[in-house]
């Protein structure tokens, strides 16, 4: 049998358009395309008010239910796989500055979150050091990636002790050395990775810099400025000039009689001399407003917008400003570092202090008292810091230092959870095997379960979290506002 | 959905507006597909920090967001 379509009948038409027109539309911009809508909308206020009578009941039914359920009560749904432990992702290490006894001073992520740097150096110095330095960098996101090979070395003269990357440029990187210079390098450049620097002028520092930050600039928004923080007193900020140079744009210096007298603090007895700083945080909620950590102890709130010049700051091409305001009782010994909180909304921020007498201070920048004073361990606590997605977490890097009579220095990451305990850390690292201190540690803000810290044995350890360090739990806002106020009761 | 009155700021309502008309649309449809008979009365979304509820109409839609005392 066979089958065969019959005939299909076609037929051909044309079609030509015989005029035409053209319009073009086009949405303008609305200024406040959001406020509009207030306005614009015709609202039938009558049958609006027949809807609302209509649900009212039942909504009103449903929220007096809520508030009284007990039905949700401990229950919590899992989305991401849960993995319970802390592990050492990498072991990133230079084998050639491991050899020289290097030690790491401080670790930085880039922009994107992938690439972690290191700059190496050594803390324990002693006043002057010719030793060379590096800084490498690996992209933990690439493959083949090799712990022993860095992705970029630069060498640099002298001793690096801080490191920052470009908050938004994933390939710029800033540094500040031993000798009171500051570097910025550009890894993607193959040649000469360096496009900035201060150079050895009136205006950089005398003493090494601890710690560089990148500002945003208020008036030009895609450049940034610079901020170092030294030993010397002197907090100073940098633009960029065109010929690779980095000039002095503001600066402040603090100085031991223009500390700001509170009446519970004793009087100072050393007189004009510079006040060393150690470290810096910026308030996460005004840009103005900063904490630094000192030499003698104390922590200071400083503003950028201070007017009041300071005592003897001779040499300088930019006249330097005094900016503390308010000074918080000390510490028993140096602070070596200060983190504010990212998450404290109001008035009350809060910040954390650490130094070499083993304790963090929860403080809050309104009293000069802390809220909280935690005796973390019986060693040098060299870094702290807050966690970008739980405002109840924070880790502390902890080394050296001598405990009675025995010297026992155990190098450790603590992990703090106020909602588990206000007392003790939730987990301890050891994250060198002899026992050698961390000297830095930062979190990954992109990926937020990494947590990057470098020791005295030249290695960068890349941790990765345990899902309770890094979900937020349902009301720990809440909590975290609780245990402000509380404390301040 | 266009926001006629709003006790939150005006970006986050816009946000909420928009989602959640489609999201109830897509809930009632959910229902009347099962049953053809039955219709959506009201939406509740309960997440890690608050509950959403949603009382839809013909014309307007009522948002409510509350947070739970545990």
């Amino acid at each position: 049998k066979s089958c065969q379509t019959g005939t299909i009948s076609t037929a051909e038409a044309a079609v030509q358009s015989q005029t035409s027109r053209d319009a073009s539309v086009q949405t303008d911009q609305s200024k406040d395309a959001v406020q509009d809508f207030q306005q614009e909308v015709q609202v039938d206020y009558t049958s609006l008010l027949s809807f609302l009578q209509r649900v009212e009941d039942a909504v009103i039914k449903e929220l007096n239910k809520n508030w009284r359920s007990r039905a949700f009560d401990g229950f919590e749904v899992n989305w991401t796989d849960q993995n319970e432990t802390v592990l050492c992702l990498h072991t990133l290490s230079y084998p050639e500055a491991q050899d020289q006894n290097l030690q790491v001073t401080s670790v930085s992520w880039n922009a994107t979150g992938s690439v972690v740097a290191c700059s190496y150096g050594r803390l324990d110095a002693g006043n002057w050091s010719t030793e060379k330095s590096y800084v490498c960098t690996w992209n933990l996101d690439r493959r083949g990636l090799n712990p022993q090979r860095p992705d970029l070395v630069v060498d640099v003269p002298s001793s690096v002790m801080s490191l920052a990357f470009h908050p938004s440029q994933p390939s710029l990187i800033a540094g500040g050395l031993f000798s009171g210079e500051l570097v910025v390098w550009d890894t993607s450049r193959t040649e000469d990775p360096v496009i900035w620097r201060t150079g050895m002028t009136d205006d950089t520092h005398t003493d090494p810099v601890y710690q560089v930050n990148w500002l945003p600039d208020a008036k030009h928004r895609n450049h940034c400025r610079l901020l170092s923080v030294s030993t010397d007193g002197k907090i100073l900020v940098w633009r960029e000039e065109r010929d690779g140079r980095l000039a002095l744009a503001e600066g402040f210096a603090v100085v031991a009689q223009q500390m700001p007298r509170s009446t519970q603090l004793k009087k100072f007895a050393w007189g004009e001399a510079a006040v060393g700083v150690t470290s810096l945080s910026f308030s996460h909620f005004d840009p103005r407003v900063f904490v630094v950590g000192a030499e003698s102890g104390h922590s200071l709130k400083c503003s950028t917008a201070a007017e009041t010049l300071a005592l003897h700051w001779t040499g300088s091409s930019v006249p330097l400003r005094a900016p503390a305001d308010f000074a918080f009782s000390p510490h028993g010994g140096p602070v070596y570092s200060v983190s504010c909180s990212p998450f404290h909304r109001q008035v009350l921020n809060l910040f954390l202090s650490c130094g070499t007498d083993g304790q963090v201070h929860l403080h809050s920048m309104l009293q000069p008292h802390p809220l909280l004073s935690l005796q973390l361990s019986k060693k040098y606590l060299f870094c702290v810091r807050w966690s970008p997605v739980r405002p109840l977490v924070f880790a502390a890097a902890s080394g050296e230092g001598n405990c009675y009579k025995c010297f026992c220095s155990t190098g450790e990451v603590h992990l703090f959870d106020f909602e588990r305990s206000s007392q003790k850390p939730a987990l301890s690292i050891q994250q060198a095997a002899d026992e050698r201190p961390v000297y830095c540690l930062e979190f990954n803000v992109r990926q937020t379960r990494l947590l990057a810290a470098g020791d005295a044995t030249g290695t960068v350890k890349v941790w990765q979290l345990s899902s309770d360090f890094t979900e937020q739990g349902p009301r720990e806002m809440n909590h975290l506002e609780q245990l402000a106020s509380e404390i301040t009761d | 959905g266009i926001p006629i009155r709003t006790t939150l700021d005006n970006s986050t309502t816009v946000q909420y507006a928009g989602l959640l008309h489609q999201l109830t649309m897509k809930a009632r449809n959910t229902v009347r597909d099962i049953d053809p008979q039955n219709d959506l009365t009201f939406l509740r979304i309960r997440s890690k920090k608050h509950e959403i509820m949603v009382a839809p109409d013909k014309e307007y839609l009522l948002i409510v967001i509350q947070n739970p005392c545990e």
